[in-house]
């Protein structure tokens, strides 16, 4: 059980620091800092620079990405912006528009 | 190592901030909410607030269907159904709701606001004049 979430008929316009994990099912707009696991569900919507542990994306994103271990983007996502993590996955289905920065 | 997880939960309304976690800005939206963490903004949800023990909640506004507070709060409420203060609870602001409950150990300043009827030997009676209660002090 995820200590953040916010659910799907809730949106928050501003920013959410934690040094947990954060559940997104439905809309935040602003800022978006994690200490752990970033989970972006399908059906949400994310207009905000991610940072976090790692990242897991179904949904909608919108901003840029650095995460200290790995981003997946899974079927269903749509992804715009630059990812920044150690490893990144794009499953088929996924669409991305941005860069991507392994720091090799 | 996070693993790739694609979580589905049943509960789709349900949204919660965490004890770690600090939001600064605007909550609203339909579902009920539960604040373990610490909100500075705004909150106006169709749905049940609860603020949880150790939970500190800073707003101008809140609107909800019915709150419960346990943890500390500084703003004013605006609730369609009953507010209760636990015990242990710290509130500063004024509270509008169809209900109120302050339980014994809570702290509260501020203002109340709800409809009730008064008992006649506290002037009940006199409301019957078109809901107009009798001024006096």
């Amino acid at each position: 059980m995820a200590s953040t979430i916010i659910g799907a008929g809730i949106t928050v316009e501003g920013e959410i620091t934690t040094d947990e994990d954060v559940v997104v099912a439905g809309t935040v707009r602003g800022k978006l800092t994690a200490k752990d696991a970033v989970t972006i569900e399908h059906g949400a919507t994310v207009e905000a620079d991610v940072s976090g542990g790692s990242l897991v994306v179904a949904g909608s994103l919108t901003g840029n990405v650095s995460v200290s271990e790995r981003a997946d983007l899974q079927q269903g996502a749509r992804v715009i912006g630059n990812v920044k993590a150690s490893r990144v996955t794009i499953a088929d289905g996924a669409q991305f528009k941005g860069n991507v920065d392994m720091d090799v | 190592m996070a693993q790739a997880r694609t979580s589905t939960r049943g509960d789709g309304h349900e949204a919660r901030i965490g004890g770690g976690a600090r939001v600064r800005g605007r909550i609203h939206g339909e579902g009920d909410l539960l604040v373990e963490g610490h909100v500075e903004g705004d909150l106006a949800i169709r749905g049940d607030l609860t603020i949880a023990e150790g939970a500190s909640v800073t707003s101008k506004a809140i609107e909800a269907q019915s709150v419960t507070i346990a943890g500390t709060l500084e703003g004013d409420v605006v609730a369609t159904g009953p507010v209760r203060l636990a015990a242990g609870a710290r509130v500063r602001g004024n509270l509008r709701g169809s209900a109120v409950a302050i339980d014994d150990g809570a702290r509260f300043s501020g203002r109340l606001d709800c409809e009730f009827e008064l008992p006649p030997e506290l002037g009940g009676a006199s409301r019957d004049t078109r809901g107009r209660p009798a001024a006096r002090r």
